[in-house]
């Protein structure tokens, strides 16, 4: 175990290098001087704000030379500060000479995207595990189409479409979901207790169109893998020793078509960081995917890169874990039966 | 639905909002803002968010009033010598900041001082920096002088947010914190900056312009304008900025909306135009630009795409006002004579394509617009009436960084459509004076006319009202004729606000209705729940 | 093949793409009206005999825009599924064929790829490139070739050893030869399979960036910004956005419902019942 974890270590500082060296390759994309990107008219601004980037990209220096200097800088965990939004650092709080506290973007940002993520998920999974499981069982019955419809149904309607729709049934046509936003006004006043539930009602909407777009992957996911180990030969054997049809499809079956799964919530961990642009910007909320949008359209390529790399250095210290996971559950992977 | 006893629920679905009540005071007033500002220092952050909350919260020397005539704010009254170079302002007695502290002429100059360093990065130091002299005789008296007359001063000190000295005078203007913190001397002040969220501010007990009677204002972030309007119809905000359809389509078609929402109409204080960039060919002969100017149809932009909620324009001046020259008409739409002038310039259709041609090379070019519906709608009505007498168009829109970083400041583009404001100073040199023309100063399109240049530079030396008017209505009469931009629009302000709110002037007097926001009120019956613990 | 037919989800994701496809094909003779032309006389018809589907906030026909619209989003689906398809083989194929370090790089760039959000880097390289159509199908071409790169090289390497592979190698066949005569042809069903699963995907992204005002640029109609041009008056103008928002469902669920059922088919394993 020690030795395959080691050798997984290993293998992330190249991963950790492409990456860089994509979110690197990023800023000089844009066209021209990256210098001249400030979003506004300004003759003097710009060619302050130049000479500070100059300076902290090390613009004059050749490529290469600029791309280690920046590497050695986030090795740090510096990521510098935002130029859009009043010098805000791009990662982690500050604390200026008065003692008072700047918040990191990302650091804001963050948990509310991971917030609403990880409750998707959970549902994703409540909802997909059985729907899976009963398509399984009643392959190419009524029961089996008619979930497969109603999956990809979820995967295919446009997401700020069904948003918006929802928004106005549920938001103007009856007053039972608040449309927009994280908390209501005011709710800092009220009990902890009520504080969660306001946000839980205010995350209905989100969670719910996330969790109907991302149910089509995992029920078919469950769906093909129980087919795959019901076909396979212990499970025949199983049956063929008389043990009950439920035995065998929840205490073997199941087991082992589950295990996969492990990998593809390692896989789905980029969309938990990044969290959805466009779901976010409809229902106001500030998670990771507004954040990056809002530093795109504002050419605050410190936050860019920064949330580029961060999300993805988080991602694969996720990959990592649920390949732990994974190799914990399956004895084969461990002994380096490589897949 | 148990969890909607926590849930700020709607007061009621059949209160009438109409009868007026007492004046009193309370109550919270909701809005959405599109962006985040980057921070409440105006000066610094630009944004058109930054300054809608700021003005709430910091004060000017000087103010527009109803009417759009200067009046004080922080300033009682003002003297100009009699060689019209110095303005001594004298402020009010008994000033106070939010916190208490005392608000002085050491104050003013401190602003002064920090919008004009050269470390401050803000775009507007430069009326500022024409002061050659500033100082405070006393506590209640601050001194500017200029080399020469500079007529447009005193708009200069209606546009800048006197900040505390006592707060900043250590700091780094650029990056404190002060900006996400800000204590100011107006109506309001800050109570709450949720970021993403909202922004809360409260009444400020220690102002010294009077007391608002609105308690809170909730500014809540809300960046998608179909989200936001759906929040307006189910009342969960009580202001917004409405489009053309949604004013004269949306609204006539709703009842219940009209019950709850009064609608108002101000002219815009901005109007739309097509640039050309003049040092490309062909747009540096006037014929070709005139001709473009009599194919464009703006009566049918103004009535497709603003639903006729706008007026043409003939100068950059608010029609009706001073500035604006009477005489003046837009350019008609008259492609025969379009046609004509093509011609004379060399442009017929040689080779049969249908495109006009000069040279071989064919009449073809891209207008670009950033991300605006209204923009987008026009160019496509533009590029269809150009297509008509045989000039090729394609539209480009790209965002607003882009836009300005790619294509404006490189004077990598041929014809643009944008927009510019419409202000109550008539001094417009930074746009059309042929000094400006460097990157990312303001006449990017590169226009040069020494006439122009000197009636510009006339202008701000010009202190009587009189005089100035004959100068910029000759040069705006200039300007129609060398049509270095064709002038399609001036948009109206369409702002609703909810029922609620009373004491809205209405109609919407020249300065809109937001001149007199400390007095509108919210009498009790018609408030929203307050969140409250049980 | 022919066990797709029996696969009723499958056949009807066909027809569903087949229709569509036609219409997208034949869209100047169906449409009644010129896409682009204007009417400001007619804004905001509601359908109607004359309009089926209404009119725009120009005045322009929806169900005429919504037939050229049809050809932009499914242009965009499968021309950036195309390259994806074409560096994921390409990549693919070396990776499987030749193992060792080139297998090893190849590999490590598609991890990497995969770490990082994948909207994330479409929505930077087209709001700095400039959104064009061009832009948006390569942009998503060179995001989205890492699951085909991976089918790929997973059937190289379980064919590479086969008999049939090994034997015209002795006999002295050339690599490409190896490649495109034996190795590709024997693994096109899951490339075909993710093909198809990707136009949906695509589509779905067009419409997205649409969402964003960096989609297909105006006038050009696609069902993505129609939709986008329709969200502020969804209850209003309910056609704006209902009949696009229709179609980009029913194109998706079609190409998802053909490629699902395709799998299923060409599974030996889950076919088996």
């Amino acid at each position: 175990m020690l030795s395959y974890l080691l050798k997984r270590l290993f293998w992330m500082v190249p991963l950790l290098v492409g990456i860089s060296l994509i979110s690197f390759l990023i800023m000089h994309l844009a066209p021209g001087d990256i210098t001249s990107t400030e979003a506004g008219f300004n003759p003097k601004t710009s060619e302050e704000s130049r000479q500070k980037l100059r300076e902290m990209y090390n613009l004059d220096k050749p490529v290469v030379v600029q791309y280690g200097l920046w590497l050695e800088r986030i090795s740090k965990l510096d990521f510098g500060h935002s130029f859009a939004s009043h010098q805000k650092p791009v990662f982690w709080e500050e604390k200026d000479k008065d003692g008072n506290i700047t918040k990191g973007m990302i650091q804001e940002a963050l948990p509310i995207t991971l917030l609403i993520n990880v409750l998707s998920l959970i549902l994703i999974i409540a909802i997909a595990l059985p729907l899976g499981v009963i398509s399984a069982l009643t392959q190419n019955k009524l029961p089996d189409r008619a979930i497969t419809i109603f999956v990809f149904i979820g995967f295919a309607i446009p997401g700020f479409w069904l948003a918006l729709m929802l928004m106005y049934w549920t938001g103007v046509s009856h007053h039972w979901l608040p449309i927009s936003g994280l908390h209501s006004l005011g709710s800092d006043k009220l009990p902890w207790i009520s504080q969660v539930i306001d946000t839980l009602h205010h995350l209905t909407l989100p969670i719910l169109i996330s969790g109907l777009t991302g149910l089509a992957g995992i029920s078919l996911f469950v769906r093909n893998g129980m087919l795959d180990v019901l076909h396979q030969d212990y499970i025949t054997t199983a049956r063929a020793k008389g043990l009950p049809e439920n035995t065998v499809v929840y205490k073997h079956a199941l087991r082992n078509a589950l295990l996969p799964l492990i990998t593809i919530f390692g896989l789905s961990i980029p969309g938990l960081i990044g969290g959805s642009v466009i779901a976010e910007s409809i229902f106001a909320i500030p998670g990771m995917g507004k954040l990056f949008y809002d530093a795109v359209l504002m050419r605050d390529f410190p936050v860019i890169m920064g949330i580029l790399t961060i999300g993805s250095a988080l991602t694969l210290l996720g990959n990592l874990l649920a390949d732990l996971a994974y190799a914990w559950a399956d004895p084969r992977v461990r002994k380096g039966v490589s897949s | 639905m148990a969890l909607a006893a926590c849930h700020q629920k709607p007061t009621s679905d059949h209160v009438d909002y109409s009868p007026t009540a007492p004046i009193e005071k309370g109550g919270t007033m909701i809005d959405a803002l599109s962006g985040e500002p980057s921070g409440l220092i105006a000066m610094i952050a630009g944004e058109s968010s930054a300054s809608a909350i700021a003005s709430n919260i910091f004060n000017s020397l000087l103010k527009y009033d109803k009417n759009l005539e200067l009046t004080g704010e922080l300033a009682q009254s003002w003297d100009i010598s009699s060689d019209q170079r110095t303005i001594t302002f004298h402020l009010k007695p008994n000033l106070k900041w939010a916190d208490g502290e005392p608000l002085t002429s050491d104050d003013v100059i401190f602003t002064w001082q920090t919008v004009t360093n050269d470390n401050t990065r803000t775009p507007y130091g430069a009326d500022y920096k024409l002061v050659i002299k500033a100082e405070t005789p006393d506590k209640n008296t601050f001194r500017v002088t200029y080399k020469q007359p500079y007529a447009p001063a005193l708009d200069s000190w209606s546009g800048l947010h006197i900040l505390p000295k006592h707060l900043l005078q250590n700091q780094d203007i650029n990056t404190t914190s002060f900006a996400r913190n800000p204590v100011g001397s107006h109506y309001y002040k800050l109570d709450q900056w949720k970021s993403g969220e909202s922004i809360s501010l409260s009444r400020n007990q220690n102002a010294t312009q009077g007391q608002a009677n609105i308690d809170r204002l909730v500014s809540r972030i809300i960046p998608d304008r179909a989200a936001q309007f759906l929040e307006l119809m189910a009342d969960n905000i009580d202001s917004m900025s409405l489009n053309a359809i949604q004013y004269a389509r949306i609204f006539p078609a709703r009842p219940d909306l009209n019950e709850k929402f009064s609608l108002y109409k101000e002219l815009g204080n901005s109007y739309t135009y097509l640039g050309f960039n003049l040092k490309h060919k062909p747009f540096d002969d006037v014929r070709v630009r005139q001709a473009i100017n009599y194919t464009i149809d703006k009566q049918e932009i103004i009535d497709g795409v603003l639903l006729g909620l706008g007026l043409p324009v003939a100068s950059p001046y608010k029609p009706g006002t001073r500035w604006s020259n009477p005489k003046l008409k837009p350019y008609e739409y008259n492609p025969q004579k379009a046609i004509e002038l093509l011609q004379a310039a060399g442009f017929e259709d040689h080779d049969g394509d249908g495109i006009l041609d000069k040279d071989g090379k064919p009449l073809a070019f891209e207008i670009l617009t950033n991300q605006n519906k209204e923009r987008e709608m026009t160019a496509v009505l533009i590029q269809r009436r150009l297509k008509e007498i045989g000039i090729d168009v394609k539209i480009r829109v790209v965002e607003w960084a882009t836009f300005i970083s790619r294509f404006i400041k490189t004077g990598d583009f041929n014809v643009v459509l944008l927009g510019w404001g419409l202000g109550v100073e008539p001094d417009q040199y930074n746009i059309w004076h042929s000094s400006q023309q460097a990157p990312g100063q303001f006449n990017f399109i590169g226009y040069q006319n020494k006439k122009v240049d000197k009636l510009l530079e006339k202008g701000r030396l010009e202190l009587n009202p009189d005089k100035r008017m004959k100068i910029y209505h000759d040069f705006a009469e200039i300007l129609l004729e060398d049509s270095p931009v064709v002038y399609l629009y001036a948009g109206y302000g369409l702002p609703t606000m909810h029922k609620r709110i009373k004491g809205i002037d209405s109609p919407a007097p020249p300065a809109g209705i937001g001149h007199n926001a400390y007095e509108w009120y919210i009498p009790k019956p018609y408030r929203r729940n307050e969140m409250s613990a049980n | 093949m022919r066990s797709i037919f029996r696969n009723p989800l499958a056949v009807a994701g066909l027809c569903i793409i087949s229709a569509i496809l036609l219409m997208a094909i034949f869209a100047p003779f169906i449409a009644p009206y010129d896409p682009d032309a204007i009417h400001v006389k007619s804004i905001l018809l509601a359908p109607s005999t004359e309009h089926i589907m209404g009119t725009d906030g120009l005045g322009r026909d929806v169900w005429s825009r919504m037939l050229f619209g049809a050809r932009i989003s499914l242009l965009v689906g499968i021309v950036a599924v195309g390259i994806a398809t074409i560096i994921g083989i390409f990549l693919g194929a070396i990776a499987g064929f030749y193992r060792g370090w080139v297998d090893t790089v190849i590999m490590r760039l598609v991890d990497v790829m995969l770490s990082i959000p994948t909207f994330f880097l479409i929505l930077a390289v087209i709001a700095f490139l400039t959104p064009s159509i061009w832009n948006i199908m390569i942009v998503i071409g060179l995001t989205s070739w890492m699951g085909v790169t991976r089918l790929v090289r997973a059937e190289f390497l379980s064919l590479r050893n086969r008999e049939f592979v090994l034997a015209s190698q002795t006999l002295g066949a050339k690599d490409y030869r190896l490649i495109f005569k034996h190795l590709l042809p024997n693994s096109l069903t899951p490339i075909i399979v993710s093909s198809v699963l990707g136009v949906a995907s695509a589509v779905l992204v067009e419409s997205g960036l649409s969402f964003l005002g960096l989609g297909v640029q105006a006038p050009q109609a696609s069902w993505g910004n129609i939709l986008t041009d329709g969200k502020e008056y969804i209850e209003f103008a309910w056609w704006l956005s209902l009949f696009p928002g229709i179609a980009i469902l029913i194109t998706v669920l079609g190409y998802n419902l053909l490629g699902e059922g395709l799998r299923d088919a060409l599974d030996p394993r889950t076919s088996k019942n």
